[in-house]
């Protein structure tokens, strides 16, 4: 019976792909395909590699420490008078010694926004990973089983929500030690809820598909049902969730960074969005590095998201 | 319909008991009180622990746990949230004042939100992959990825240095008192924040519109030879705008949670200001009745929400 369903299930399958791609193409050129169909997507795409880039070879990327303080030779000195020899070189604007200028203590901006893209990253995917296991998991089965059971799934999952995110982390930060485990934690069980009445909506619609009822008439177990024919359905608004969350949270991060809540090591860009601004009439070089380092990166994250909906939504592929 | 109503708002009822016990007893398991917090200030005559616990007497801190949390239960129903730890003054009567200023801005952006995001979420999904779905799509992007606080330091600092225009930071008035004074207040973070949601109230749409033109009835509408407005906007918009009121109202909790960084920032004497100043004063009377406050609108907006959906798609029953 079993063995019979899935060959059928494979057939089908085959029959399908061979009308959609009638032949295998060359990596190279799918990505050129995808390149000209989604030069948004492309873009957002690079935009987050570089990221992930800065992330992953800070310590190579950056150009000097980002804590040390960099000192410039004082205008005002003169030899027997009260001033220093040296003064701190901070708010400094952009220059090919620090490309992105440097901040209120003579740090450099360059390599406090590449440490801070580790930061960023770090922490929104931590935060989604948690969040999309367990908000899946959680969409799926209350809105497979109905009943009782999804009611009360929902009452907890409002009580959460009901909870504005920014209050949960603002308890949560002042409540306890400030450290990056703790934000990350937070951050991802803020998602959770939204992100499991998101495919629980889905999932409302697919257990209700012709295929799943097929499924089930064949003798599916609940499990084989929701493992190999619900979850399949829903992987479009994952994606979407993934892409919206992580740019939602390295957001939160940065607000909470701005609010001077978060830790303060290792460099945030919402910090230097926050220090940036108490000088920027001066000089708007910190404010605009760490703003604008949110801002792509987000934008990449946003991008890429919507590329990959659109290409992994069957309906909208063979269209 | 009416029993599930019924269940629905004594549930919620539950669902807010629960949210307001976590915060109280969270607030007082963790290390941290007023009263080390107000150590500075000494009684003459006492030692700086004297004066703690001097200070956490006269609260009422010193008591067990559940006797507190009986004492604040019953003054929940007496409509009392306790005095303020700080000012001294009744929590109901402070919260009362500070509640307007924060739906009004609430309200402001909704507005701009739905201003922006409907019209460019309609022509987006039927010019989809055009350049001018393109430049809509960045235009929304951009302003999702931007921080509302970046947009509102922006916003300041242009206003200040080309406009030589500032709002009226210090002598908030409200709507009724003096609307012109009031809006020249709420303008900036009222645009700042409703873009950020009227960029996801617009993708979202966008994403929906195309899901929904998809469908059998619109290439029926088609295939009459209806014109492409009453396509457009009688099957497609009114159908996809169903989900949209539920994003909506999912989106209440990130806009309370963006206006308490918007609140601080432009010194706006709304919830989300008076909360981050409770939460770091340790000031527990001020932050339960936020709590409490925010919970319970959340809630019920969602119920309302819940009821609305199946007023508007006739498809959806509960019962």
């Amino acid at each position: 019976m079993l063995a019979g369903q899935e060959r059928a299930e494979v057939e089908v399958l085959a029959a399908a792909e061979e009308l959609v791609l009638p032949r295998r193409l060359g990596w190279l050129f799918l990505v050129g395909r995808f390149i000209r169909r989604k030069p948004l997507g492309a873009f957002g795409l690079a935009v987050v590699l570089l990221m992930a880039a800065a992330a992953a070879g800070a310590p190579w990327l950056c150009r000097y420490d980002a804590e040390e303080a960099f000192r410039v030779a004082n205008p005002n000195y003169l030899p027997g008078s009260l001033e220093p020899e040296e003064r701190l070189d901070s708010r400094s604007g952009p220059s090919w010694k620090h490309w992105f200028g440097t901040d209120q203590f003579g740090r450099d901006n360059y390599s406090r926004v590449v440490w801070g893209a580790r930061r960023s990253l770090g922490v929104g995917l931590g935060a989604l990973l948690f969040a999309i296991i367990f908000g899946t998991t959680i969409g799926i089965v209350s809105a497979y089983y109905r009943g009782w059971f999804d009611m009360l799934v929902q009452r907890i999952m409002d009580s959460i929500q009901a909870f504005p995110a920014m209050l949960i982390l603002l308890l949560l930060v002042s409540l306890t030690e400030r450290n990056l485990i703790t934000l990350t934690l937070g951050l991802g069980f803020v998602v959770i809820a939204a992100a499991q009445r998101i495919v629980r909506s889905a999932v409302l619609s697919a257990r209700e598909d012709p295929h799943v009822e097929a499924a089930r008439a064949i003798g599916c177990s609940p499990f084989r049902l929701m493992a190999v024919h619900i979850l399949p359905n829903v992987a479009a608004p994952i994606i979407v969730i993934f892409s919206i969350g992580i740019a939602s949270v390295i957001l939160a991060e940065a607000a909470l960074a701005f609010l001077g809540l978060a830790p303060i090591e290792p460099p945030s860009w919402g910090m230097m969005l926050d220090e940036g601004r108490r000088y920027m009439t001066s000089q708007p070089s910190t404010m605009l590095a760490g703003g604008a380092a949110i801002t792509l990166t987000v934008m990449g994250f946003n991008l890429a998201g919507d590329a990959l909906r659109d290409i992994l939504d069957p309906r909208i592929r063979l269209t | 319909m009416q029993q599930y109503i019924v269940r629905r708002a004594l549930l919620n009822i539950l669902v807010i008991f629960m949210v307001i016990t976590m915060v109280f007893l969270g607030l007082r398991v963790t290390p941290g009180d007023f009263a080390v917090r107000q150590a500075g200030a000494q009684i003459p005559g006492h030692s700086a622990e004297e004066a703690r616990e001097i200070v956490r007497h006269d609260l009422g801190l010193d008591k067990p746990v559940l006797k507190q949390y009986w004492e604040f239960v019953s003054g929940l129903f007496q409509g009392d949230l306790g005095d303020s730890f700080v000012s001294k003054q009744p929590v109901m009567l402070e919260l009362k004042d500070r509640l307007a200023p924060s739906i009004e801005l609430a309200i402001l952006q909704i507005t701009v939100a739905i201003m922006v995001a409907v019209p460019i979420g309609i022509i987006s999904a039927i010019r989809q992959d055009t350049w001018l779905d393109y430049i809509l799509r960045l235009f929304a992007i951009f302003w999702l990825a931007v921080p509302s606080f970046f947009v509102g330091v922006l916003l300041l600092y242009s206003l200040a240095r080309w406009a030589h225009w500032s709002p009226p930071i210090t002598n908030y008035k409200g709507f009724f008192e003096d609307p012109l004074l009031n809006m020249q207040a709420m303008v900036l973070p009222a645009v700042a924040g409703g873009l950020a949601i009227g960029a996801i109230i617009m993708r979202f749409l966008r994403s929906q519109m195309l899901e929904v033109l998809r469908q059998d009835y619109v290439r029926t509408a088609w295939a009459k030879g209806l014109r492409e407005r009453v396509v457009v906007l009688r099957h497609g918009l009114k159908n996809a705008l169903i989900p949209v009121v539920t994003v909506i109202s999912l989106l209440l909790a990130a806009i309370v949670s963006g206006n308490v960084v918007l609140e601080t920032l432009f010194q706006l004497p709304g919830i989300g200001f008076y909360v981050v100043n409770a939460i770091q004063q340790y000031d527990y009377p001020v932050v339960q009745g936020v709590v409490l406050v925010m919970a319970a609108g959340l809630v019920f907006v969602n119920l309302l929400v819940d009821m609305a959906y199946a007023w508007l798609d006739p498809r959806i029953r509960y019962g």
